[in-house]
């Protein structure tokens, strides 16, 4: 069995943390304390999942990256559990095994939630299930939880918003090849700058696999796919691994398509504009419907979303004239489907870290062993950098 | 019986307690002239190191080894750089590569399935692991031991939505048992990726390891300690400086300066003596010395002898200098 070192930098920063921690600790309890009681008061009901939880889910979730900020246990020196690294997939858990499919539920949360690279951390927060007027429901849930932040002792903050919901829509439209899809997608999710991305691929391929590449232009996808088993046949090659030979063949011809000439001058510069909108909810919401328009691709319904829920903040008086909406909101949108948005005081750059953030998850319930889709909101509140802030 | 190591001040030198790697340091330790002697029986894990009185030697799995050197219950020790690399989190602070050994020689490798012939370097794998959940449902299955090395190497990558399948023990066949779609192993000849139909991909490796001598920065470093480390390390290096150089001789009339200094220049052959009679000696290393052996004939030598040392014992030693530089004294 692997013994686990210790982590001496991460070690250091935790205990610095801690110390902090004890100075502030009633601080800290009576804004959680504050945060929580606003969410009483507006129907979210208390729901505290456990502190040990099986680990696997988070790495399945958010990626093997994930595992270096775990702190991992179990039984005999496992690694099969960890402390609470947040809020949102435990309780869609504690949602979906309470077996009641997608009826509405809305449920806060405050406690210690523990990161390898910052130690222990305070977090309250809300979620919101089952709720098919989503936009209302987008509102309420940003609407609250900045009003818990200002019960709590927060700044006057400024609202950076997104929507993952649009970024998929405007993808849809674009009828992009797969492979040019998914290195936009992954490019954006991992901050990657746009030039970088729609660079036509360099191939780390020889000769061989452009010969391939090069016979496949010429063949449909079932012939592409017999001429991959036939290779592999003559080549004695026995397939392993989770990949079928037509999924290869697939791959092969969707790369071809890559070689041709890249994106194309239309897309890359309609992608490049749509990527540069940012400003006020209801001018960018313009601006991308006269780009759509001269584009000639149908955004309607995303963006009537993004209005819609617009003037249900308004309604609500969420402030929105320091409110910026960006179409590159510094998310993977994996995670996400619909809105995103962060708070930070006002004035703060955007590299600083945010005192709220969250979004909608509709599709992630699914994915957790949920029989059905559940459309899903939540926000959180990093209590402990309140105090930073105020 | 075990007796808990208590902070005396010993010098605790581990080494491997099996296999070839055992064969391997042992016969390190004896060229180098401290020989390692395991108590009565293979079993015992504790022995002595002959003709250094202050030194004891601890006999460890190589991952034990690692452990303890991180975590300061052993000074010297011999152990892969994958282990190094993959069991300590932050290498720089708790130990230092003091030298590699030579023996052990292994890579850490990313390897597909040779099915997957779209796919030959990392980049192919990062657009594939990118597709990988959408079309399956799952994220791309690692199967590893080095969980972190690959994560590490992975992040390089820009690959993030994968899942690791940790696995201890016959790594390569997780593919053919559908445990995994792709592995990150350790291999020597890549014959057992070969019969397993598996790849490595042509930027897919991750670290060339061998084993090395490696200390902790964490033991108590006491003068007895030092003055036992800096015996060994001072014989260690003694019979490396042996094993890689050679010493040339040969009778040439009036050598020119200018002969001298080319010498140096295009073999980086050291002049250590220079006599009336003609007679020269050098010392190079041991790769050049055929070269410098011929070039020597052209410029009129009838006769050139190249010998090798047992051991080269200089005043000031590298490799006790360098870990000096880190325990201070």
């Amino acid at each position: 069995m692997r013994r686990p070192l210790p982590l001496a930098k991460e070690r250091r920063k935790a205990g610095a943390g801690n110390v902090k921690q004890g100075m502030d600790r009633a601080k800290i309890q009576a804004r959680l304390e504050a945060a929580l009681a606003k969410f009483a008061a507006e129907g979210f009901e208390r729901y505290e999942p456990a502190l040990l939880q099986p680990a696997a889910v988070f790495l399945d979730r958010l990626g093997e990256d994930f595992r270096g900020r775990l702190y991992l246990t179990g039984e005999g020196g496992g690694s099969d559990l960890c402390l609470r690294p947040e809020y949102t997939i435990p309780i869609s858990l504690g949602y979906i095994a309470a077996g009641a499919g997608a009826a509405p539920a809305a449920f806060s949360y405050g406690g210690p939630i523990f990161r390898a690279d910052g130690g222990e951390a305070t977090q309250t927060g809300i979620e919101s299930f089952g709720r098919p007027d989503r936009t209302v429901a987008d509102a309420e849930i940003l609407g609250v939880s900045l009003d818990a932040a200002m019960a709590a002792g927060a700044p006057p903050l400024a609202v950076h918003l997104g929507d993952a919901g649009l970024l998929r829509a405007f993808f849809d439209r674009l009828e992009l090849a797969p492979a040019w899809r998914r290195r936009l997608e992954t490019g954006l999710a991992r901050g990657g700058a746009l030039d970088a991305i729609l660079a036509p691929p360099a191939r780390g391929n020889g000769a061989a696999g452009a010969g391939v590449l090069a016979a496949l232009e010429k063949v449909d996808a079932a012939g592409a796919k017999r001429l991959v088993e036939d290779l592999l046949a003559i080549a004695g090659i026995s397939a392993v691994g989770g990949r079928s030979a037509s999924e290869v063949a697939e791959r092969f011809l969707e790369q071809a398509a890559l070689q041709e000439g890249g994106i194309g001058d239309d897309k890359r510069n309609l992608i490049e504009r749509f990527f540069a909108v940012e400003g006020a909810p209801d001018a960018a919401a313009d601006e991308l419907r006269k780009l759509a328009g001269e584009a000639g691709i149908d955004l309607g319904a995303a963006l009537d979303e993004v209005d819609a829920r617009t003037n249900f903040l308004a309604a609500r008086g969420v402030a929105l004239e320091d409110a910026v909406f960006s179409t590159r909101f510094p998310h993977s949108i994996d995670y996400y489907s619909g809105v995103m948005f962060e708070a930070r005081p006002k004035g703060a750059g955007l590299d600083s870290p945010p005192l709220l953030s969250g979004g909608r998850y509709d599709t992630l319930l699914k994915t957790l062993g949920s029989t059905q889709d559940v459309p899903a909101v939540g926000a959180a509140l990093y209590v402990d950098r309140l105090g930073d802030a105020a | 019986m075990i007796k808990t190591i208590a902070p005396t001040d010993r010098l605790i030198v581990a080494a491997p307690s099996k296999g070839r790697l055992q064969e391997n340091a042992l016969a390190f330790f004896s060229r180098a002239g401290c020989e390692l002697s395991q108590g009565r029986g293979a079993r015992d894990y504790r022995g002595l190191v002959l003709g250094v009185d202050a030194a004891e030697a601890a006999f460890l799995s190589a991952s034990e080894i690692t452990a303890r050197l991180a975590n300061g219950e052993a000074h010297l020790g011999v152990t892969g750089e994958d282990l190094v690399r993959e069991e300590i989190a932050d290498p720089a602070t708790c130990v230092e590569i003091l030298t590699p050994l030579g023996f052990g020689h292994a890579n850490v490798v990313v390897a597909v399935p040779q099915a997957w012939i779209d796919v030959r370097t990392m980049a192919d794998l990062a657009d594939v692991a990118g597709g990988f959940r959408a079309r399956h449902g799952r994220g791309l299955r690692v199967a590893t031991k080095y969980v972190n090395t690959t994560r590490r190497f992975f992040a390089q990558h820009g690959i993030g939505d994968y899942r690791i399948v940790e696995s201890s023990g016959a790594t390569e066949g997780a593919p053919a048992a559908g445990t995994a779609d792709v592995v990150v192993d350790i291999t020597t000849t890549g014959a057992t990726l070969n019969a397993n139909a598996l790849k490595t991909l042509d930027d897919g490796v991750i670290l060339k390891s061998q084993a090395n001598l490696v200390a902790s920065l964490k033991a108590p470093w006491g003068e007895k300690a030092k003055k036992a480390a800096q015996v060994i390390l001072s014989r260690i290096a003694a019979e490396e400086e042996a094993r890689t150089t050679r010493e040339i001789r040969t009778t040439l009339e009036d050598a020119s300066d200018a002969l001298l200094q080319e010498a140096e220049s295009a073999f980086g052959a050291r002049l250590r003596e220079n006599k009336e009679s003609g007679a020269l000696a050098f010392s190079l290393a041991e790769k050049r010395a055929p070269q410098f052996c011929d070039w020597l004939l052209t410029k009129g030598a009838q006769t050139v002898t190249s010998a090798k040392f047992d051991y080269v014992f200089r005043a000031e030693n590298p490799l006790w200098a360098r870990l000096r530089g880190r325990i201070g004294g």
